[in-house]
């Protein structure tokens, strides 16, 4: 499978839809989406617009009804559980709302965990937790636990487990939304750099309209379609 | 970090109630050493001989068998050696202190199961002489403070001696150890000539043969013979092997064995039960950071191996300190317990180990593989 020139995440025409007791509740019908690489996209709508289901198909962990998912060269919706995990290990990452750490493990464990599952030696692992710790500016915390840290600085030890295996795919939900205005600025800031020097390309749903406007650009999804909003250019 | 340590983490994470599944694991394997150590001691029959044939009179072993017989059992083909023994049981100094004292001619004894015994020539030359000499077994002389030399008095509890009374004097000439850890060591052994010389009554009368078949022949064969060559004399035998005679003599109280196999199985699935549950409970709590791991690209396979590591630490934890202790007490026990930790009780357990890890992991494993990464962030 190639990739086509410049775009890195297509979506075509894809349905989703949930049961709800017997009863077919309709998510999105004929969606398409399509992203370059290296964009900063941000994602927004009411809820129940179907913002999460998106990002869960993009994630792979769950799969379209209908149509294609197209990340890179992976057709995702073509793929078994255990090829998606896979990929997800090698070519994505997500940074949660909740920050989804380990509570038992402290802050440079959380960030190993998606390396022990590349064939690295523990010296090499070990090596790449600190360059990323040190990237989210928690160099010197790595043997806090999560109950030690503040929700900005748990944020920023999900977005270096998220990056530390070097994923081309940045997938954040809601990263800002449990966090005050400087914490989720300082963690916007990190983003924007992460895609701007090290050219991520990063899709992040949000409802927070100054989260969106750090993105290159904003997606309204809304009664399953997606209407580009219009900016002035930066 | 390592899988390893990710999943000891994981089991780690509620010491309290890590300690407690550890200490009841460590409670069955400590159950499981101490009946598996007594089920393969010298207080049990499985240490005892297969290949030595014990004759009795088939009315009973409360009846004696004439010492004439010897001969004509010597006589019957694929004997290799015969020889005979009468008891004298007593106790040394105060009742519940029991000895037993087998009355043997040596060299027939030595012929029949020196071996066995641990019988040297020394030994053997050290019974000349005096004829009130005995030899004590390894575990008994240790339980009783006894050593070479000395002289020590048993009290008889049926047999008295010709001049009246039933104290019964030796001189200790040495001590035996048997071949092995489990070999009973737990009594004396006399010079026949003595105690049939001295003893009031039953002069010239013996409680067993003992018969070391010729390698030629299966001892059960021999044991059908012998008592084929007898069953129409005045005196019909019943022939069986050490351990089938012991066995018996066991079983007249209680089947030991199977008594010990129930314990120890309720004992194990009443643990199978407690960690299954804890385990699942476990596994539930964590279903959310399951859902987690799964996204960071964790596969089934990992997910799985994480539980059954978890599990494996916990149990092999709990394992080793109950059989640690087991070990511990079978050195402290004493000799009178008759309790042999041996290699294959550890093999067993390291293997039973395994086995109970496999099997509890198994439920919550499953679990957790059931868990779809949506449904697991539901439960947040």
């Amino acid at each position: 499978m190639t990739e086509t020139p410049d775009i890195y995440i297509r979506l075509e025409s894809v349905s989703k839809a949930y049961r709800i007791a017997g009863q077919a509740i309709p998510i999105f019908s004929g969606l398409d989406l399509a992203i370059p690489r290296g964009d900063f996209v941000a994602v927004m709508g009411p809820s129940g617009s179907g913002k999460s289901t998106l990002l869960n198909m993009l994630a792979g962990i769950d799969r379209p009804d209908a149509g294609r998912v197209r990340i890179g060269t992976h057709q995702l919706d073509q793929m078994g559980e255990a090829a998606r995990g896979a990929w997800r290990a090698h070519h994505m990452g997500i940074v949660f709302q909740f920050y989804n750490l380990l509570p038992m493990l402290n802050a440079a464990e959380n960030v190993e965990l998606p390396l022990l599952l590349k064939p690295l030696s523990a010296r090499e692992r070990r090596l790449r937790v600190e360059r990323v710790l040190d990237l989210v500016g928690l160099s010197g915390r790595e043997r806090q636990y999560p109950g030690m840290m503040s929700g900005g600085q748990q944020q920023r030890v999900g977005i270096a487990r998220a990056i530390v295996a070097d994923p081309g795919l940045l997938l954040c939900d809601e990263p800002t939304g449990d966090l005050d205005r400087t914490s989720a600025d300082d963690i916007l800031e990190m983003l924007q750099t992460l895609n701007q020097v090290l050219g991520k390309t990063i899709l992040m749903v949000t409802h927070d309209p100054q989260a969106a406007r750090l993105a290159k650009r904003t997606l309204h999804l809304d009664k399953g379609v997606f209407v580009e909003e219009a900016r002035a250019p930066r | 970090m390592s899988f390893y340590s990710l999943a000891k983490r994981n089991a780690l994470r509620k010491p309290l109630r890590a300690v407690l599944l550890i200490i009841c694991i460590a409670i069955a394997f400590l159950i499981y050493g101490l009946t598996t150590s007594f089920l393969g001691g010298a207080q049990s029959a499985s240490a005892a001989s297969e290949d030595i044939l014990g004759i009795t009179s088939a009315g009973g072993r409360a009846q004696a068998l004439p010492i004439q017989l010897l001969s004509r059992l010597a006589d019957i083909p694929d004997v290799a050696a015969v020889g005979y023994v009468a008891r004298l049981r007593g106790y040394a100094g105060v009742e519940k202190n029991r000895i037993a004292v087998s009355a043997a001619d040596m060299p027939r004894l030595m012929q029949v199961n020196g071996k066995g015994l641990g019988l040297t020539p020394a030994l053997l030359s050290a019974m000349d002489g005096a004829r009130d000499r005995v030899l004590v077994g390894r575990a008994l002389a240790e339980a009783q403070g006894w050593v070479v030399g000395q002289r020590v008095t048993i009290t008889a509890f049926d047999v008295f001696r010709q001049a009246g009374g039933r104290d019964w004097r030796f001189e200790i000439a040495g001590i035996f150890d048997g071949e092995t850890a489990s070999t009973d060591t737990y009594f004396m052994i006399a010079r026949f000539d003595y105690v049939n010389a001295v003893r009031a009554r039953g002069r010239d009368m013996v409680d067993a043969f003992v018969v070391l078949p010729s390698p030629a022949v299966s001892p059960a064969v021999l044991a059908a013979r012998i008592d084929a060559r007898f069953s129409s004399s005045a005196t019909p035998t019943q022939t069986q092997s050490e351990k089938q005679f012991l066995e018996a003599f066991l079983r007249q109280y209680a089947d030991v064995g199977l008594i010990v196999n129930l314990v120890v199985g309720a004992a194990f699935v009443t643990l199978l039960m407690i960690v299954i549950n804890t385990m699942i409970f476990a596994i539930r709590e964590r279903t959310f950071e399951i859902g987690v791991l799964k996204t960071l690209g964790f596969s089934r396979g990992h997910i799985v191996a994480l539980v059954l590591v978890e599990t494996f630490f916990v149990v092999l934890l709990g394992g080793s300190v109950g059989l640690s202790l087991a070990w511990l007490a079978a050195q402290l026990a004493g000799a009178e317990l008759g309790l042999v930790f041996s290699g294959a009780v550890l093999a067993k357990g390291v293997a039973i180990m395994v086995a109970l890890s496999l099997a509890t992991g198994a439920l919550p494993a499953i679990a957790a593989l059931r868990i779809p990464v949506i449904n697991a962030f539901r439960t947040r």
